[in-house]
This record gives C-alpha cells, sequence and structure tokens, in this order.
C-alpha cells in the first residue's frame, strides 16, 4: 500500500495489524461464505466487502468505487427484472448536484444497473439552494420533466398533496425490505393519504457533535460533557482566550450558524428551541393546530433566540466573522477543520470525520444527543414549568427516492422507473451508502449492527458512540417532527432573513425578532391559504 | 573626436534621475495591478491541486508549501490516471462544456450580426417607425441592457413551455443574444460613427446599392470592432448563470450551472471546485490572449469625436 | 431620393415597376394570412372547440418567422431604396419586440396579482396590493439604499481605471503581456469570483489576504462582520472583476487622441498634469461618459457575488435589490410580489439612466 495511505489508515486509528487483520477476517468470511454471527444470511459476505471499497481511512471514494458497489449490488434487481427488459427506455432522474455525493454516487451507482436493463437515465442536477425553488416552479407552471426524483420528506405535501407521485407498488416494497426501516421512517411519513410513495435513503436528525478533547480530566472545557443549553453556553463563554488542543488556535465554544441557508438554516436556531418548546405532551411546536397562528414568538423561542444573542454579545465566544457563516461553513471550514468545540449537525458528520478529505478531527471526535434544558414552555398552559426537558430534532426527517406521475401511464417505464429507485433504495446498498461520505444517515435497523462496521476498520468505541446517537434520537419519544405542509421552506427562509437582521442588531431584542418572524408567517400562510394548512398541518401530526 | 566636448549639465542629469524614478513608479504600479489582478486566478488554479489540509492551512506555492495532487482533476475526470478510463463526472463536464461553447458562440454571433446591421442602420439613416424616432429606436435596444432578468423570469417560463423551447439550446441562444445585443449596438453605433460617410458615398456613386457597399466597404473598416464586440458577447454569455439554471434541466446545461451548484449541504470540495473554475475559465483565457489586440482596436474609433 | 436627415446623402433611381410593388403586398400579405390562420387554428385547439392535435404552440412560432422574412422582402420589394435601408434594422427591432413583449406584458400581469407557488389556489388578481406591501417593506428600501453606496463605488473604480489606462498607453515594454494580465478578471464568471476570491482567499483563519491582513498589523481580520466592512469587500470584489471593462474602454480612447496634442502642448510648456488636465481628461469625457453610464448599468444588476458570498448579510447591508428580489423570488416562491418588485426597480432605473443621459448629453453638448 502507499505510505500516505497507510498515513491516513493509522491517522484514523488502526494500526498495522488491525489493518492485516481486517483483511484476513475478509477474506476469510468470504471463503467461509459469511459465517460471522450476527450478519443475516450470505449477504453478509456480499456487506462486508463493499464496506472494503475503498476502505475507511483510504480517502473518499471515487466514481470507480461507486459503479464497483453499484454492480455488487444488482442481485435485488436481476430477481425483478430480465437483462435488457428496458431497452430503448429513457428517464430523467433529479437530484442534488453537491460534489461528490447524492447524484454523483447515483450515476456511478446506476451505470450497471442502466448496463444491465438497457434503459437510459438522463440527470438533472440541482444546486441544493436551488432545489426548492425549481421544484416548485416545475410544479405551479406544469413543467415536471422528470420520472424520478429525489426528494425530502418535507416536500411530500406540495408532491403527493397535488396528485403528482405515482404509488408504490408492492414488488418494490418487497425488494427494498420496507419493514426494515427505523420507527419514525414508517407510515405515516411517506405516505399521503394512506398510500405509500416513498423510497427511504435517509434518516435525517440532528445530533450533537463535540471534541472530546476539550472535556474530561483537566480539559479546558469542564470534566463533564455539557447536556442542556444552559451548560453550552455557559461552557461557550468560560473557553473565551483559551488555545485549542488539537491546532494551537484560539478555542471556541458552540457554533451557531449566523447566516441562513436557502431555509436549511431554521433548523439551527429550532435545535435550541425544541428543548424548550417541544412538550411530551404535544405533538405541535411550531404552529397552534387549530388556527395556524405560529409560536414562533412564544416565550419559549424568544429565549433560544436570546441563547444566541447572548453569545453573540460575548467577545470571542465565535470566531471571527461568524455573522458570515453558514450551517455548511459551521460543520466544513469550522468544526471538521479543527476550529470550535461543539456542533449540532446532521449525523454524516460523523462518518465524515473520519473518511472524508476534508477532517482533521477523526479521532477526537464524539457524539450525543440534543442538549436539552433544565426547564421547558407550556404552550397549551402558557408558563414555564421547571421540569428537564430533551426534544431531537427530526430535522429534514430524510431524503427519499420518489417516482413521478409522468410515468404512470407507461407500463414498461414505470416499472424501470421504480426498478432504478429501488436499487438506490436497496438494503445492502443502503450500508454502504450510511458508512461513506455519500450525504445519507443511517435509516434502517440492520445498519446498526455494530460487527459490520468494526469489520470494515471503524474503530468499535467509535461507531458505537456515532451510531448510538443517531439511534437515541431515531427512537426518542419525544423527538419534534416538522410539519410536511406545503411551503414549508417558505417559513423558514423569512425567518432566516428576520433572524439574520436581529443577530446584526437591527432587532431592539430578540422578542421583537421573534415577532417580525411570527408576523411574517402569518402573511405566508394567509397567503397559502389558512384553511388549507390548517387541515395539512393536522393531518401530518396524525391529529 | 577624441575628448568630449558638450557635458550634461545638471538640469540634464537630473532629468535624468527624474526618468529613472518615472521609469520604476510606472513599473511598480504595473506590477502591482498585475500582481492584483492574476493571483486570485494563480490561486484557483493552484488549490485546484491541493489536499484537504493544504487548503485549510492556505499553502499557496506549490512545492515549496504544499505538494501537489490530482484530487480535483481526478473529480472530474481530467487527471491523467482518468484520462482514459469512463468517467461518468467528465462526461458531465464534457457535455456542458460543449453546451456552454455552442450555445455562447452562437448567441454572440447572432447578436454581432443582428446589432451591427441595426447599428449601422441607426448610424446613416432616420428612421421613423410609427411615433419612434432614431433616438427612441437606439433607446429601446438600449434598453434591453437594463431589464433586470428576474422580471422575465416566469414569463419566459411559460413562454418556452408553450413553444417547446425549454431544455434546448435554441431556447437558451434566442435569449442570450436578446440580452447581449444592446451592448453590441451600443459599440457597433459608436464604430460606424467613426467611418465617414464619403466612402459609401464614393462607392454608390460607382454603382453599389447600399447593401454592396456595406458588404464591401463598409464591413472590413468595422471588423475590428465586431471582433471586439463579439469577444464582450461572448464573455458575458459564457458566465451567465440565472437564466441557464432557470430554463435547462439536462440537454442544455452550461457551465456556471455546475459551478454554482458545487455547494451544499455536506461541504466544499475547494479542489474540485477550483479545478472546474479553471476549466470553465480556460478557453476565454485563450480568446483573450489570442485576440486581445482586437479588443483595444475595436473599442476606438468614433469614440473621441 | 435621400430622406430628410439622412447622413448618407445619395440619389437613388427608385422607379419601381407596378408588378414589383403589387408582389412585394402579395408575399406580406400571404405571410400575414398564414400567420393568422395558422394562430387561430392553435387557439381553437387550445380551447378545445376543434381537434387538431397540436403538442405545442411550435406552428405559430414558425408561421411568425416565415411572416418576418415575408415582410422583410416585401419591405424591399415595395418601397425599394427605402426598404433595404429599413432593412438594416427590421430584424434587429422585430427580434427584439417579439421576444420582449409578451413576456413583459405576462410580466405585468404578474406583478399585479398575489402567486405563491405553493398555493393551490395558483395566481390571483390583487390589485394594488403589492404595491402597497412594498412601500411598507424594510428590506426592499434597504436594498434600494445599498445600490446608492454601490452606485457611489463607481467613482473609485473609474479612477483606478483611467490610471490603469494611462500606465497601458504609455511607453512600456511587453505591452501585451500587461494588457492580457488585466483583461483577465473580466473572464473569470461571478460565481467562481465569488467562491474563489470572497470564501477561499477571504477566509478569515487562513486566507491569503487574512495573513497578509495579520502581517500588515490587523489582530483579527474579519472581512464580512460589520456592515461597513462587508459592504467594502463585496464592492471590492465586484471592482476587481469590472475594472478591466472600463479600463479597455478608456484605453481604446487614448489611442485615439493624436500625438500632436500632447506634444503641442509641451511644446507650449505645459507640464504633466496640466497636459493631462486641459487635453487629455476634456477629449477623454464621450468615452468616459460612455464607460461609466454602462458600468453603471451593470452595477444596478449586481446579484451573484451577494448571493454567494453574505445572502445579503450581515442584517441586510449588503444586500442589492436584485439579491433581495432573488431570494424572494426562489426561497420563497413568492413570485407576484418578486415580479412587482423588479419591475418598480426597472422603472426607477429607466428613470434615472434617462436623466443621467440627458445630463450627459448636455454636458457634451457645447464641446460640438
Amino acid at each position: 500500500m502507499k505510505v500516505e495511505h497507510y498515513n491516513m489508515a493509522v491517522r484514523a486509528g488502526m494500526t498495522r495489524r488491525r489493518l492485516l487483520q481486517t483483511a484476513a477476517s475478509v477474506g476469510a468470511i468470504g471463503a467461509f461464505g459469511g459465517v460471522a454471527p450476527a450478519l443475516a444470511g450470505g449477504h453478509g459476505a456480499l456487506r462486508a466487502q463493499i464496506l472494503q471499497i475503498p476502505g475507511v481511512g483510504k480517502g473518499s471514494p471515487t466514481d470507480a468505487d461507486w459503479q464497483k458497489v453499484g454492480e455488487l449490488c444488482l442481485e435485488a434487481t436481476k430477481a425483478n427484472v430480465a437483462e435488457g427488459e428496458f431497452a430503448g427506455v429513457e428517464l430523467t432522474f433529479m437530484g442534488l448536484n453537491n460534489q461528490n455525493l447524492h447524484n454523483f454516487l447515483f450515476r456511478g451507482f446506476l451505470k450497471p444497473w442502466e448496463a444491465y436493463t438497457g434503459a437510459k437515465i438522463n440527470w438533472i442536477d440541482l444546486a441544493q439552494a436551488d432545489y426548492n425553488a425549481r421544484l416548485q416552479q416545475s410544479i405551479a407552471t406544469g413543467t415536471v420533466d422528470y420520472d424520478i426524483l429525489e426528494m425530502g420528506a418535507p416536500f411530500e405535501g406540495d408532491t403527493a398533496g397535488r396528485g403528482l407521485l405515482d404509488e408504490m407498488p408492492d414488488w418494490v416494497k418487497t425488494q427494498i425490505e420496507a419493514d426494515d426501516l427505523v420507527g419514525y421512517l414508517q407510515p405515516p411519513v411517506g405516505t399521503w393519504n394512506g398510500k405509500s410513495y416513498r423510497i427511504t435513503i435517509d434518516g435525517d436528525c440532528h445530533t450533537f457533535a463535540y471534541r472530546k478533547d476539550y472535556f474530561g480530566e483537566g480539559a479546558i472545557g469542564g470534566a463533564e460533557v455539557p447536556k442542556t443549553w444552559q451548560q453550552v453556553n455557559a461552557v461557550s463563554k468560560a473557553l473565551v482566550g483559551k488555545t485549542d488542543p488539537l491546532t494551537g488556535l484560539p478555542a471556541h465554544g458552540y457554533l451557531d450558524p449566523l447566516k441562513g441557508w436557502g431555509g436549511f438554516g431554521f433548523y439551527f436556531i429550532a435545535n435550541r428551541a425544541t428543548a424548550y418548546v417541544k412538550h411530551p405532551d404535544d405533538p405541535a411546536w411550531l404552529f397552534d393546530p387549530e388556527t395556524m397562528k405560529p409560536r414562533v414568538n412564544n416565550p419559549g423561542w424568544v429565549q433560544a433566540i436570546q441563547d444566541v444573542m447572548d453569545l453573540i454579545a460575548t467577545p470571542g465566544a465565535y470566531p471571527a466573522d461568524q455573522i458570515n457563516a453558514d450551517p455548511g461553513t459551521t460543520a466544513f471550514s469550522q468544526f471538521l477543520a479543527g476550529t470550535g468545540s461543539m456542533l449540532m449537525w446532521w449525523g454524516d458528520v460523523g462518518s465524515m470525520a473520519r473518511t472524508s478529505d476534508t477532517s482533521v478531527v477523526g479521532d477526537v471526535a464524539a457524539f450525543g444527543i440534543n442538549p436539552g434544558s433544565e426547564r421547558r414552555y407550556n404552550s397549551a398552559a402558557g408558563a414555564w414549568e421547571e421540569t428537564a426537558n430533551e426534544a431531537p430534532l427530526m430535522a429534514y426527517i430524510g431524503w427519499g427516492v420518489y417516482v413521478t406521475s409522468r410515468v404512470s401511464g407507461d407500463e414498461k417505464k414505470r416499472k424501470a422507473a421504480w426498478s432504478a429507485a429501488a436499487h438506490l433504495g436497496g438494503k445492502d446498498i443502503s450500508l454502504w451508502m450510511a458508512a461513506y461520505p455519500s450525504g445519507f444517515q443511517p435509516y434502517r435497523n440492520s445498519h446498526f449492527q455494530y460487527e459490520e462496521w468494526e469489520a470494515a476498520g471503524y474503530d468499535r468505541a467509535y461507531v458505537e458512540d456515532y451510531l448510538g446517537s443517531n439511534a437515541d434520537s431515531y427512537n426518542h419519544p419525544n423527538a419534534a417532527i416538522e410539519p410536511r405542509i406545503p411551503g414549508i421552506f417558505q417559513y423558514y427562509s423569512v425567518a432566516e432573513d428576520e433572524l439574520a437582521k436581529g443577530f446584526a442588531g437591527q432587532y431592539a431584542s430578540a422578542q421583537e425578532t421573534a415577532d417580525a418572524i411570527a408576523a411574517a408567517w402569518e402573511k405566508i400562510t394567509d397567503q397559502i391559504g389558512r384553511d388549507s394548512q390548517i387541515a395539512l398541518y393536522k393531518a401530518s401530526l396524525g391529529l | 573626436m577624441g575628448t568630449q566636448i558638450f557635458h550634461d549639465t545638471e538640469t540634464d542629469l537630473r532629468h535624468r534621475a527624474a526618468w529613472w524614478v518615472g521609469r520604476i513608479a510606472i513599473y511598480g504600479a504595473l506590477g502591482f495591478w498585475a500582481f492584483i489582478c492574476l493571483f486570485p486566478i494563480f490561486w484557483t488554479i493552484t488549490t485546484s491541486f491541493k489536499m484537504a489540509p493544504d487548503v485549510m492551512k492556505g499553502n499557496i506555492l506549490p512545492w515549496w508549501d504544499f505538494r501537489p495532487a490530482w484530487l480535483g482533476w481526478r473529480s472530474l475526470g481530467l487527471s491523467p490516471d482518468t484520462i482514459g478510463t469512463v468517467s461518468t463526472p467528465r462526461d458531465e463536464f464534457m457535455k456542458r462544456f460543449i453546451n456552454s461553447l455552442v450555445i455562447s458562440v452562437s448567441a454572440s454571433t447572432l447578436a454581432v450580426v443582428l446589432g451591427s446591421l441595426a447599428a449601422y442602420g441607426l448610424s446613416r439613416f432616420s428612421y421613423r417607425f410609427g411615433p419612434m424616432k432614431n433616438a427612441d429606436i437606439s433607446f429601446f435596444f438600449l434598453s434591453q441592457l437594463i431589464l433586470p432578468p428576474v422580471v422575465l423570469a416566469l414569463p419566459f417560463l411559460v413562454l418556452y413551455k408553450s413553444l417547446a423551447l425549454l431544455d434546448s439550446r435554441v431556447g437558451l441562444i434566442l435569449l442570450y443574444t436578446l440580452t447581449v445585443l444592446p451592448i453590441v449596438v451600443w459599440i457597433m453605433r459608436d464604430q460606424f460613427a467613426g467611418i465617414p460617410t464619403e466612402l459609401e458615398e464614393a462607392a454608390m456613386v460607382d454603382g453599389l446599392s447600399i447593401w454592396g457597399a456595406f458588404l464591401t466597404i463598409v464591413l472590413p473598416i468595422a471588423l475590428p470592432g465586431m471582433v471586439a464586440a463579439f469577444i464582450l458577447s461572448l464573455v458575458l454569455t459564457w458566465n451567465e448563470y440565472f437564466f441557464a439554471a432557470l430554463l435547462t434541466s439536462t440537454h442544455a446545461n452550461t457551465l456556471p450551472v455546475m459551478v454554482a451548484s458545487q455547494t451544499g449541504s455536506q461541504g466544499i470540495s475547494w479542489w474540485s471546485m477550483a479545478a472546474l473554475s479553471t476549466a470553465a475559465i480556460a478557453p476565454l483565457v485563450v480568446v483573450g490572449v489570442l485576440l486581445e489586440r482586437y479588443i483595444i482596436k475595436g473599442m476606438a474609433a468614433g469614440a473621441v469625436k | 431620393m435621400a430622406g430628410s436627415g439622412d447622413l448618407l446623402h445619395v440619389v437613388t433611381n427608385d422607379n419601381l415597376p407596378a408588378g414589383r410593388v403589387a408582389l412585394g403586398r402579395l408575399v406580406m400579405n400571404a405571410a400575414a394570412a398564414i400567420l393568422i390562420a395558422v394562430t387561430a387554428a392553435q387557439i381553437a385547439d387550445a380551447q378545445g372547440w376543434i381537434d387538431l392535435g397540436f403538442a405545442n404552440w411550435r406552428p405559430t412560432l414558425y408561421a411568425y418567422v416565415l411572416w418576418g422574412f415575408a415582410f422583410c422582402w416585401g419591405q424591399v420589394l415595395t418601397r425599394g431604396e427605402q426598404g433595404k435601408r429599413a432593412l438594416f434594422v427590421l430584424p434587429a427591432a422585430l427580434f427584439v419586440v417579439s421576444m420582449v413583449v409578451f413576456p413583459l406584458l405576462f410580466g405585468l400581469v404578474i406583478a399585479f396579482s398575489d402567486w405563491n407557488l405553493s398555493s393551490p389556489d395558483g395566481r390571483r388578481f390583487n390589485g394594488l396590493d403589492n404595491i402597497r406591501q412594498m412601500w411598507g417593506d424594510p428590506f426592499y428600501w434597504n436594498a434600494l439604499l445599498n445600490m446608492v453606496w454601490y452606485t457611489l463605488a463607481i467613482a473609485v473604480e473609474y479612477a483606478i481605471a483611467f490610471g490603469l489606462a494611462l500606465l497601458l498607453n504609455a511607453q512600456i515594454v511587453a505591452r501585451k503581456f500587461w494588457r492580457v494580465a488585466f483583461l483577465l478578471p473580466l473572464m473569470l464568471s461571478p460565481v467562481a469570483v465569488s467562491w474563489m476570491v470572497g470564501k477561499s482567499m477571504l477566509e478569515p483563519r487562513f486566507g491569503p489576504i487574512a495573513r497578509l491582513a495579520r502581517a500588515l498589523g490587523w489582530e483579527n481580520p474579519s472581512f464580512f462582520a460589520s456592515p461597513e466592512m462587508a459592504r467594502l469587500s463585496i464592492m471590492v470584489m465586484d471592482a476587481w472583476t469590472f475594472i478591466p471593462f472600463m479600463m479597455i474602454m478608456i484605453l481604446a480612447g487614448l489611442q485615439a487622441i493624436p500625438r500632436e496634442l500632447h506634444e503641442a502642448a509641451r511644446v507650449d510648456g505645459a507640464s504633466g498634469w496640466r497636459t493631462f488636465w486641459e487635453v487629455t481628461f476634456p477629449l477623454m469625457l464621450p468615452v468616459s461618459i460612455t464607460a461609466i453610464l454602462i458600468r453603471i448599468i451593470f452595477k444596478l444588476k449586481i446579484a451573484d457575488i451577494i448571493i454567494n458570498v453574505t445572502s445579503g448579510g450581515p442584517g441586510g447591508a449588503t444586500d442589492s435589490v436584485t439579491s433581495f428580489i432573488f431570494r424572494e423570488y426562489r426561497d420563497r416562491s413568492n413570485v407576484g410580489y418578486g415580479t412587482l418588485l423588479a419591475m418598480v426597480y426597472l422603472v426607477l432605473i429607466v428613470i434615472a439612466m434617462t436623466l443621467l443621459m440627458k445630463l450627459a448629453d448636455r454636458w457634451m453638448r457645447p464641446r460640438h
């Protein structure tokens, strides 16, 4: 092996002995046809094999790797589709174009599928910030020019609610083994009016990532890892002036993104707020279900905004230019690059810390659940309760692959579209996507078999920590799920704008900022149609 | 002639020194500004050869601060080890590159043809289209430049959908021609104003029609201006993002859309973006280097009259 | 016969035979008839009165193009010499009119309606409500104020461009190298500039410019934290991209000034500075004004850099009208309101540009 690869593997926590052991064990498993315990069926060998491509600590995967993995996972498709069955069929796939993720992967995965089935796929690549706008535009002007769609669950209201999606055939449900999905992703998520539309490829929740070299005996952040937002703020203030043990630069505490990003930035202030406003007895936390009156300016939310403003007012608590840091910056230019010690982000920060080229914190990153709070706000009672509360945010719910009703009339095309989608949603290929940089997090119960990750080269303790934090959030009884109503991202986007003004000091107080957001939200609700929003909000909550 | 008879006086010597100081100042200023112009481009090119830790540390000089690697170019499928293989990113990149090329060149050519004709007409004859006279017609053309693209976004979307021009090269070419036509008209009008009318009059006396005079006499003289307008249109249409993102999806995408979508919720691979930006700017640089003298020559003429 | 006011004075023999004129009229009328027939057929088909199986409106497009050609040809046939002259301007005029008129009209309809793309109701006419909303929208007025600041920066850009043009016009070696180098920033797309310069080079920890700032004594360089600094950074990036544009226009003008004028001034004893102010600068006035006007037009449309680097922040300090409309239009799918904002902006710019151009004309007129 090349010296650089070895060095990288060492950096990722592997020793030469472990590396040889892994190679030997893979060979052994392969020789004995998947005998290792807790690995189901003959799949075990396949799953271990694909996890070795390209190998943990060997740098980011490339196009050749994706094609190889796609080739190996073609068995499920071969069971349902004859070779060359879709010759002459042309499909259009719309998805994201994030570098080396999403569509990049899909193209590689589907190339062997195209070769086998004879179909051809045309690609529509979108920047993440353009996604929502493009979707809305194509729906409103009737220019739906794609057959397969990678979409987030929040947009199900806009699409399924308008009859733009094709219902999932039963053979697909069997092929993807849909019952393997974790609890919160089972129906009603992915369904509309009782019909299934979604092939899940991702589970989304925000987890708490922190630097374990900041906490512990004699460490600069204190002995205990913060468990509540009050503690997080206190630690962030206490870290001013100290030095980061890894980089030697100034130490920082929690990284809040103070700039918006196409609506996604709202999830980050929501992280802070759910601990205050998501009450275990109440599924709603953004709006009042009966009236669609926004709750975003109730005392709980105002407290969350105030927490951020407190840190802004503390010089040195945030890195320089934090007001220009959007969520991507906080994760990639800051946390993974060694600046700051605490971050809330989607779980794939975990796998990226170890396998991505951009990370220098692979050895010192640790994971937990969304910090809670020492007190919570009861919206029904209209008062604070001095009870501890925890409420992980299932931000964005998760990406899925859907098929549009454009193919509903053509049986062959419909089967081809669902086959391509099912290939991407397959059980084994999804394990690879969870373990390597892909843009997707684990979402199946079969993803949490720690032995497989360990055999692939992940450090066992690391994997239990990272996956464990996801699992804890997925199964949490007080998880906060966002409403799947039309236009949800418009609410987020206008909130980002008002928050930016508040953080820059143009509103007198957190309350005034929150009131501005509430006023803007009311306008949007009226514009979209209050009655229909109320009905859809209640339906998405299961009320 | 052995001994020197004429000596430099004090004033002459001081003048010499002043001349040197002047020279140093001029070259200093030139060098300083050249550095400012070229450093970001140098930075882009070197970043495409960096690996992650190098990007994070902001190392500047290759081989001095950091060891160059092919990561960035490999992600585009253009590195030495991937050039021979099948590469899906490279297919995408080449498709968009060709699209950008075809669309920009066609739109610029069409704009130069239409615009030059119109500019010539406006500079030679006085028209009356209804209530509009020459000055109004000129202003009508130029006002297209002022139009913010977002005003026409949705109307164009609907219009192109009904004409089945969405996601087609022809559609984008037509739209880009519209956006750069005003600049061509503006530049060429000044050009033609600088060409004396006696030339055409002489030709017409000799029996040529007005079109004949235009094509054989005036056009060759105005060629530098047309090249300048062409290059300028090329640059503007090559880098256009808004309508490209709006009106294309699979078949007619252009490069700027690809560059802009390098950002996402999973971070930025700076080396890929740098590689892509370098590849996107390369053709324009080639055009600039080869045709640079036309630009200056072309912008001259009627400017100072 | 020369038309009155024509700059080209030629005598032409225009005895048009009646047959030719009739042919011309026939061609034009036939094409017009085809166009009307096809359009009517497509409207009828779209409305469902008759079923001709049209998939889209392409046939009307082809008929229109045919009519355009026929019209031009007909003009030449019927009006002879005058027709040929009109032919210079006709294609461009027809092109622009057809590409702009329908979208603009439709745009006006959208601007006065309430259209949120997520709304199941679709487009609803709402009269002047959008205008009332615009009047009270703090983001919009903030953006307009920012545009004033951005436009004022053009004065500095102009000075720098002029200086560069003077440098390039002087006696220097390796002229081509300098010219190409100075021209290159224009070629970089705004998106690439916003990422490679705005985010990579201006990165506060390790970016080269931050390191330079630290070397020069600025403790904690941050280019986008305070509103003024953020605006300045955006102005600098935009200036870097566009100064070459003004520079080449001015350089072209400088090169057109005959050498004799400079020499005459020197013989008269004028120093370099006075030569500049009293000879060069006044002669460059027309070019300068053209360059500044075009630069203002481009500056008023600035959007890409702002959207990508600061999203209009901090707190709207760097927001331009176009970037704000972009956010309103794309992120909030509020296309009715967004289109109205753009229309109002267009009207404001047109008024401003007309005033500026009239001023410029009056300023230059005494020279003639």
